[in-house]
Parts: C-alpha cells; structure tokens; sequence
C-alpha cells in the first residue's frame, strides 16, 4: 500500500515538477501549507474569537480579524517570496565514495527580493540564502555518496517560512545532470603482478621520446651532458633527465594487477595508487588499464580527474547503480 | 538529528527577543494597577535574567532552580488568589506563565509559543481596557510582536526590525478594507457561557452606603463617572439631579439601602444600549465600568434599552454588575409623579426609621418644628430656611465629626459637605414624623466639545433628600439652600474662595480649565473617546443589528453571517486575482527581456539551445558559426541587447530588436532551405 503510494506520488512529482538543471518556481510547482505554528495561531484565533464573542467585545474581535488578515496577507507574502525565484545547477560535483559530493546550485531572483530561503538536499543539511532583487546566490549542497559511480543530487527541497514562520512554502528543484563519484581509495594488501603484456607496450612507449622521462634531482656521479641545462638557467635547478633507469618506464596501473580481488576492490586498488601517484613531487607520469580501455601515461590534476572519473563510471551508464 | 528545516534547533537572535521584551512591557502595562506587585516583579526580574544570558554573561538556570522558581511563584500567586476563579486571577496567571517561560526561552518554538501567549495576553487586556488612548498602545504591543517574529525568520537581513515594520505597515494597509468589512458585518452572537470577570474591583464612585465624608473624597477625583447624550434640549443646570440609590436606614453613622440589593450572578453586563435615532425626551448614558447595579437617571425617566429594568422607587437597575462601560437608554417622562399616591404602612416605618438615641438636640429641634408648625411643609421649609439664613458653610475640609455628627453639624461647627447636611436633613425630617430619605448620585455635569453631549466626574457626586409630602415624593437639597452656586454651576464655583477643588489632583487636566489650550484639548480628547466607545467599543447587537437595516433590509444574525462568509471568500478571491495578475505583469513587464527570450527560443528551435549561464553574445558566436548567412545580425542583436542593459537604453532598442529578430528569423528559414536544397544536389 505504502509502496503504491510513494510510487503514485514520485509519478506525480515527475509530471509536476521534470527534471531539469534550471528551474523556475511559479505557482504551478510552489506549494503553500500552514506550519505547526501556524496551526497553533489559527487554535489561538479561534480562542480570541470566542473570548471575543464571549465577553461581547468588540476590541477582540478587531484584533482577531486583524490578526486572521494579517495571517492570510502573510500567505500571500510567503508565496511570492519564493515565486519567481530560479535555480540552475551550476556543477555536478566529484569526489570519493564516502565523501560528501558537493553540487553547486545558482539561485537567481530576477525581479524581488526573496528572503530566508532554505535548500535542503534529500540527505544533507539545510543551507539557508537571502538574494536581492536580479542578483544571485551560488549555494554549495553536499550528498553523500556511499557507492562509485553516479550519483545524482535528488529532490532539492527549497523552503520558506519568511516573514512570520507561520506558513511554509516549499518546492523541489530536482537537477538532472549527476555527479561522479570515484571508488574509495584502498591501499591493495599486497604489491601488484607485473604483467608480461603491459612491459612490451611500455617499452614501445619510452622509446618514443623523452616525454616520459621521469626528472629527477642531480646527484654525484651524474654525466653532464644529462642536466637539464635549460631548465638550470631558467629555475637554477640541476635536474637529471634520467630515461634510461627503470624509473623512466611510466608506470601503468592494470586492472588485471590484482588478480583474487572482485571488480570494485580492484577499482578501490586503482583509485588509491593514482591518488597516491598523482600526489608524488615531481611528478611521475602514470597510465590506466582498464578492461576495454587504456589512458595513456600523463602527469596532473586533469589527468588524475580522468582516470578517476574512467573508474568511477566503469562498466555503468550514466544513472545506473552499481 | 532530523534534516527537515524546522526542526533543527536554532538559536534566538538577540534582536528578536528584544523586541519580543518590548512587546511583552509594553503589553504589560494594561494590567500593572491590576496586578500584584512581586508578580510585575518577578516578571522584570525574569526577563531581563534572560536578556543577561542573551549576552553571554550568566547561564540559563538549572533545570532545579527552574522548578524552585515556578513553585515558588505558583505557591505565592496560590496564596494570593485564595481559590478564587474569575477572569482578573486568569489573567494574572497568564502574566505568571509568561514571566515563568522566559527562564525556559531556548529554541525558536519556545518563542512561538511566548509569542502565542503574549497575543492572547493582548486580548485579555482589552477585557479591561477599551478607551482608544489604550488600544492604540495595546495593538501597538502586537506590532511589535510580528515585528519580532519577522526578525527571528530572517536575521541576517540588513535593518531587520525596519524592513519589517514596513512590511507589516503594507499589508495592514491592503488588508484594512477587510478588516473594516468583518468588524462591521461579523455576528454579533449572545455569549456562549459567562464567567466573572474580576473578583471585588476598588473603583472610585458611589458606594451603597454614606458616611460622613465619603462624598468629600469623590470631589477629589476627576475621574468620568458617565456621559450623556440628549436627544432634545439639555435640562439646566440646576435640573439636573442623577439618581442613583436611595438609602434609606440610619445606623447613627452611615446611611445604607435597608433592602439587600439582589444578587445577580457576577457576568457582563449586556452594554447594548438601544438604538435609532435619540428622539426628542431620550437620552443616552453611556456610563463607565463601576462593578454595581445601578444606573444614573433623571427623575421622571422610564427605560428604553432592554439592558436596564426599573425599580418602584423610579432608580434603574442593570441586570449584572456593570464591569465594563455601559450604554442605555431612557425617556423622560411628560406626567411625572404619580407612580405612588400613599405610602404603605412598612414603607411609612422604613423611612422613618431612626435609632433609638443619639443625637438629642435635632431631635429637640425637631419636636420644637414639628410643633410650631401645621402642616409637614412648613417643616421642610422652616428647616430649608433655617440653612439659607443662618451662617452655615459649604466646604470640602470640614471638621473631623465623631459621635452625634447631626447635632455638632447643626448646632457647633456648621461646616460641612452635602452628604453632612442631606443626612441632617433627613434626620430631623424623621425625628419630626416627615419620611424622607438620602438620594445618591451626581448632580450638574459639563459640556463635553460643541455642546453635544454632557461629561458628569466624580467631583460632581452629590446627596440630597427627598420627602414624602401630599402624596408624593419631593426633592429637597440643603445644598443649594447653602451653596447656591454649586447648585446653578457646579464644585469649582462653589469652593473658589476656598481653593479646594481638586486640591489633591494636580496632574488632572480638570484642574487647569480656566487655560482655554488645555481645556479644548481635553474636550476634543473626550469627544474621540466617547465616540470610540459609542461606535466601536459599544458596536453589539442591536447597534449593529439598527445599522444593517439602515443600510438595507433588516437582517437576521444568520444571514449576517454568510455576509461575513461572503466577504471572507470575496476577499481571498480578490487577493488572488491580484497577486495572479502581479506575477502576469512581472513575467511581461520587460519588453526587452521578451524580445530576447523570443530570440533565444528562436535559436533553440533551429537546434541551438541557450546553455545556462551564457551571455547573449556567446550564443551569437556559437550561433554565427552554424548560420554564418546571419552571423553579423546575431552579433548585432546581442551587443544591442548589451547596450540596453549595460550602458543606455534606448527608446528605438525594442523596434530594433524586434525587426532583427524577424530577419534572423527569415533568415534562417532561407538558410536551411538553400542547405536542404544543396543536401538534395550532392544527392543527385
């Protein structure tokens, strides 16, 4: 029964309010109830009007019927508070599974003031912004991702209770494009097989020029022709070019490098030795081998986000689970 | 911890529970004479015990001292109340609650619910309250309340507190038609149950009993002890005696009614005082709250508002103690007099009752007239006589008077107030076989602004005697025999040389008369006043029955009722509409902005939708790259658009616009035509 319900509704929902990175809110998708405390000032209106009635007094009365007017004035103010108001998902986030995935929503207020706006994300903690008339507010909501792969930011509750907190008006901004989340980084037990098949690729690799040379300080015994000499005369650095040692192989990461381990402790493995690789000073150039996919050996923040992301999204379309 | 908005705990804002104190004094105030003195303590220690944690410097008392603060004050306001229930104790358990909740004043719901029980704290002081000076404080009381409640829902805005009373300001002006509507056609139904509202209330007024000197303390005050309205001409001055009771039983001492008066359940009385037009011979009393029964009249007056019944001896009566202000209704009557032709042989004893001894020289005197003279009339002349020409004194300060008072009045000091001489009077009209009685009441009264109405005070109080001769009920006034001015105009006149009128009351604006600034400003005051009671405060019942059929037909409380229906419904409808039609203009206002959303929709339908975010110029690029045939329209279109928002606008920009839309337009359409025919060539 339960089920039924919560199906209806979400269908219901998915009529009213489409998912879509931008959303408007106009008196088609706001919705407008008393809160508690408001129900507890329509009790005490009733108890002033029959105290009023009661003792005959007119005073009362007036100041019950100006109360009452003064509460439906305020539902008004409450809805256009939040009428009009835009929201643009500005960036779907990325980050580690167990982290809190931040999402950035723009809210633009192109014609009033809209005051003590509350954005609630499905499992985060309420943000409250206050934008002038034609500015915007950028509000970063967080969700919490538990699993790699997409994640979307779910209903977005948006809410108001200005001017009195005696009437709610809420909506749900629902953005449609989703958020990555990388596996949890796990340091693999033991150190990975080195694979035939990888080192002759890598070999054909190095061999095609320097690009991949991993640099390293100059220490006693280096030749001279080996420093880097332009390089000296622009940092002052002695850095030897040292291709030729075994560090000059890039390292390739293989998903096949650790065999007994199902595929998402694999992945976890990879996330946590290119985290840790991508940390190294200098850098050293790493490629990714992934089943139906290679990421060639490079170095950076890009390309780090790359190879994450190729975890994260491996073997899923976009909006699938693991 | 739950993740929904409310429910998060959140922290009073400083300047919301300022403002919630303000409201709280100022709401406060209505009760202070009311109220006990610790309680109005207790209630500023409390708050401002909470405004120091405000501030960081003390902590919230513990959850011990907590319970030791309540039932502490719970066992003295016990104590206090003794059992009693009436509407005065509620009330001041109400202040108790409130000064309690302070100490417990955490969350945000704790402040909903002092801003709950502070609105009905508002409502109950109009219980006692209603003049206009103190509804204007009271509602003022309650603006700050939303005021703060604002504050509390959007703290981080800038000038909270002025932002929020402008908005408040907005929307008591949009709702005040409607407020006006339901005060005016909203039921006025009869009390469901009755409660009393206060439990022996010290007000200044008349009393049932008189002693010597009680009279003298009501001429210090200025307080309004009622108000009249004639329909015809107003009597003259000297004509016009209010009365009030009759005390008829001597004790030696003080004069008291012999009947117990009945005893009506303590309850509101019904202040609807009739209605229509006041006809020549009516008048209107509207009478302030004096917790008795009786009611002010002229002699000769029959009741008109069914809220006064009258008793044999032509005084009127409410139903219920009056305990708030009170209007009514009564005509004079064109053949006065003869509603009693002999005296019944008890009602003979009663009002020639005298103690049995006491006072032996006015007896004497008495005996000595009783003798000297025929007929009863020519006693109560001798005696009236005896006051005009002897040197007797009218004074506000006469000589203490203990034990036979009658006597020392008339034969040693000769100085005293009316109440001294109308109960020598009496006296010696008993001791000479003549009934008569004391009459309570007022007697003059002012002119309130333009002469339209009379203001009767305190000061005006008076006793006098009425004897019973040739079969019918004669009033007599030893006061006027002696102090003929209080009689023609009034206190002031009659203790000028003295200097006594209002000695005591120097703040009164009574006192100050002879400045002509003070005295208009006085009277226009009263006048708003008594119009405020009249119209607004006494708008019950019949008035507002009498006013729906002067505005048309006669109408039933039910049918008034769906006329409130109606103008609920109308309004909300109305309220509607306009705020549709607000958010319909607010769409369309900007024809620019119109213009460019067409041209974006335009865009997006040839397959190149408007990305978030983007200026109208980047999607010309990208635009211009797809149609290079309109690449340099596109680029016009969107510096113009630039231009209008960002540096000047222009009046021609709209036409501009507009007709660069409808090229871009053919445009393309030309565009993908020549393509699709292009397409069809490499085809074939």
């Amino acid at each position: 029964m339960y089920a039924r319900l919560s199906e209806y509704w979400s269908r219901w929902l998915d009529r009213r309010i489409p998912r879509n990175d931008r959303a408007r809110l106009s008196q088609r998708n706001l919705f407008i109830l008393p809160t508690s405390a408001g129900v507890v000032f329509g009790l005490l209106l009733l108890i002033t009007l029959i105290t009023g009635i009661n003792y005959q007094n007119s005073l009362i009365l007036l100041l019950t019927f100006f109360l009452g007017a003064v509460f439906v004035a305020a539902m008004h103010q409450t809805h256009s508070n939040l009428s009009g108001v835009e929201f643009t998902l500005v960036s779907a986030g990325e980050g580690f599974a167990g982290e809190a995935i931040p999402f950035v929503v723009r809210a633009t207020s192109p014609d009033h003031e809209a005051i003590a706006l509350t954005l609630v994300a499905a499992d985060g903690s309420p943000v409250t912004a206050s934008i002038k008339a034609g500015e915007y507010q950028d509000v970063t909501l967080l969700r919490s991702a538990r699993q790699r792969g997409y994640v979307s930011l779910g209903d977005v509750r948006v809410e108001t209770r200005f001017p009195f907190g005696l009437l709610k008006a809420w909506s749900w901004v629902r953005p449609g494009t989703l958020g990555i989340v990388y596996p949890k980084p796990i340091a693999p037990p033991y150190a990975p097989v080195a694979l035939e098949g990888g080192t002759e690729d890598s070999q054909a690799l190095v061999s095609l020029g320097q690009d991949h040379a991993e640099l390293r300080p100059w220490r006693e015994g280096d030749m001279s022709q080996r420093v880097l000499w332009k390089r000296f005369a622009r940092t002052g650095d002695m850095v030897i070019a040292d291709w030729q040692g075994e560090a000059g192989n890039p390292e390739w990461f293989d998903y096949d490098a650790y065999p007994g381990a199902d595929r998402e402790l694999r992945l976890s493995y990879l996330a946590a030795a290119i985290t840790e690789r991508a940390g190294a000073n200098p850098p050293v150039p790493y490629g990714l081998r992934l089943p139906g996919l290679d990421i060639a050996p490079d170095s950076g923040k890009l390309h780090e986000a790359v190879c994450l992301r190729a975890l994260a999204t491996f073997g899923l379309t976009p909006g699938e689970r693991v | 911890m739950s993740t929904r908005a409310g429910d998060r705990p959140t922290g009073i804002p400083g300047k919301a529970l300022i403002w919630l104190m303000a409201g709280f004094a100022l709401l406060l105030i209505p009760q202070w004479d009311r109220l006990p003195p610790w309680l109005l303590g207790a209630c500023v220690v409390l708050a401002s015990w909470r405004w120091v944690v405000q501030q960081g410097y003390m902590r919230m008392p513990s959850r011990w001292l907590r319970y030791a603060l309540m039932f502490g004050l719970l066992g003295f306001y016990v104590a206090t109340v003794q059992g009693r229930f009436t509407v005065d104790t509620a009330a001041s358990f109400f202040v108790l609650a409130l000064g309690l909740k302070w100490m417990e004043t955490r969350t945000a719901r704790d402040f909903y619910v002092l801003f709950f029980i502070l609105i009905y704290l508002s409502a109950v002081n109009f219980l006692f309250v209603t003049s206009l000076a103190w509804t204007v404080l009271n509602l003022a009381g309650v603006l700050i309340l939303l005021v703060s409640l604002q504050v509390l829902n959007a703290p981080d805005q800038p000038a909270p507190v002025r932002q929020g009373a402008r908005r408040l300001g907005w929307m008591m002006l949009k709702t005040l038609p409607v407020v006006i509507l339901l005060f005016v056609f909203f039921p006025r139904m009869a009390p469901l149950w009755s409660v009393p509202m206060v439990s022996g209330q010290a007000t200044t007024g008349i009393t049932d009993s008189m002693e010597p000197g009680s009279i003298s303390d009501l001429a210090q005050s200025s307080a309004r002890a009622f108000r009249v309205t004639f329909g015809g001409d107003i009597p003259p001055y000297p004509e016009r005696y209010w009365r009030g009771l009759i005390l008829d039983r001597f004790d030696g001492r003080r004069w008291t009614q012999s009947e117990a008066p009945p005893s009506g359940r303590a309850a509101p009385v019904a202040i609807d005082g009739g209605v229509g037009v006041l006809e020549a011979g009516q008048y209107d009393v509207l009478q302030e709250p004096t917790f008795q029964r009786w009611a002010f009249a002229l002699a000769d007056s029959m009741p008109v508002s069914d809220n006064i019944v009258e008793t044999p001896d032509n005084l009127f009566r409410f139903r219920r103690p009056a305990d708030s202000s009170v209007r009514y209704r009564l005509a004079l009557s064109s053949t006065p007099g003869d509603w009693l032709t002999e005296l019944s042989a008890d009602d003979r004893r009663r009002y020639l009752q005298l103690p049995v001894e006491g006072n032996p020289r006015a007896r004497e005197l008495a005996a000595e007239l009783r003798g000297r003279y025929e007929s009863p009339r020519g006693v109560v002349d001798s005696l009236m006589r005896r006051f005009r020409e002897q040197p007797y004194f009218y004074t506000l300060r006469p000589p203490a008077m203990t034990d036979n008072h009658v006597d020392r009045l008339l034969f040693d000091d000769r100085r005293g107030f009316c109440a001294h001489y109308a109960s020598a009077t009496a006296f010696v009209l008993r001791a000479a076989g003549i009934p008569a009685r004391v009459v309570a009441g007022y007697h003059g009264g002012s002119a309130g602004a333009n002469n339209a109405y009379l203001i009767i005070r305190q000061y005006d109080a008076h006793a006098w005697v009425e004897v019973w001769l040739d079969g019918r009920w004669h009033r007599i006034d030893p006061t006027g025999q002696i102090a003929p001015e209080r009689i023609e105009s009034g206190l002031r006149d009659a203790m000028a040389a003295e200097g006594s009128f209002l000695a005591n009351a120097w703040a009164s604006p009574e006192r100050y008369q002879n400045i002509p600034m003070v005295r208009w400003v006085s009277l226009q005051v009263d006048r708003l006043n008594y119009n405020w009671q009249r119209w607004v405060v006494g708008y019950q019942g019949q008035s507002q029955l009498d006013l729906m059929s002067r505005l048309g037909n006669r109408m039933s409380l039910a049918q008034l009722g769906y006329l409130t229906a109606g103008v609920v419904g109308g309004a909300l409808l109305i309220a509607g509409l306009v705020s549709l039609s607000a958010q319909y203009r607010r769409r369309h206002r900007d024809p620019v902005m119109v213009q460019l959303q067409r041209w974006q929709r335009l865009l997006a339908k040839a397959g190149l939708p408007v990305i978030a975010g983007e200026t109208p110029a980047a999607t010309a690029a990208r635009a211009a790259d797809c149609w290079p045939e309109c690449a340099s329209d596109l680029e016009a279109f969107a510096r113009l658009v630039n231009r209008h928002y960002y540096q000047s606008a222009n009046k021609q920009d709209l036409l501009t616009l507009s007709a660069l839309n409808k090229r871009i337009k053919t445009q393309m359409k030309a565009a993908t035509r020549n393509r699709g025919a292009r397409i069809g060539e490499t085809m074939t």
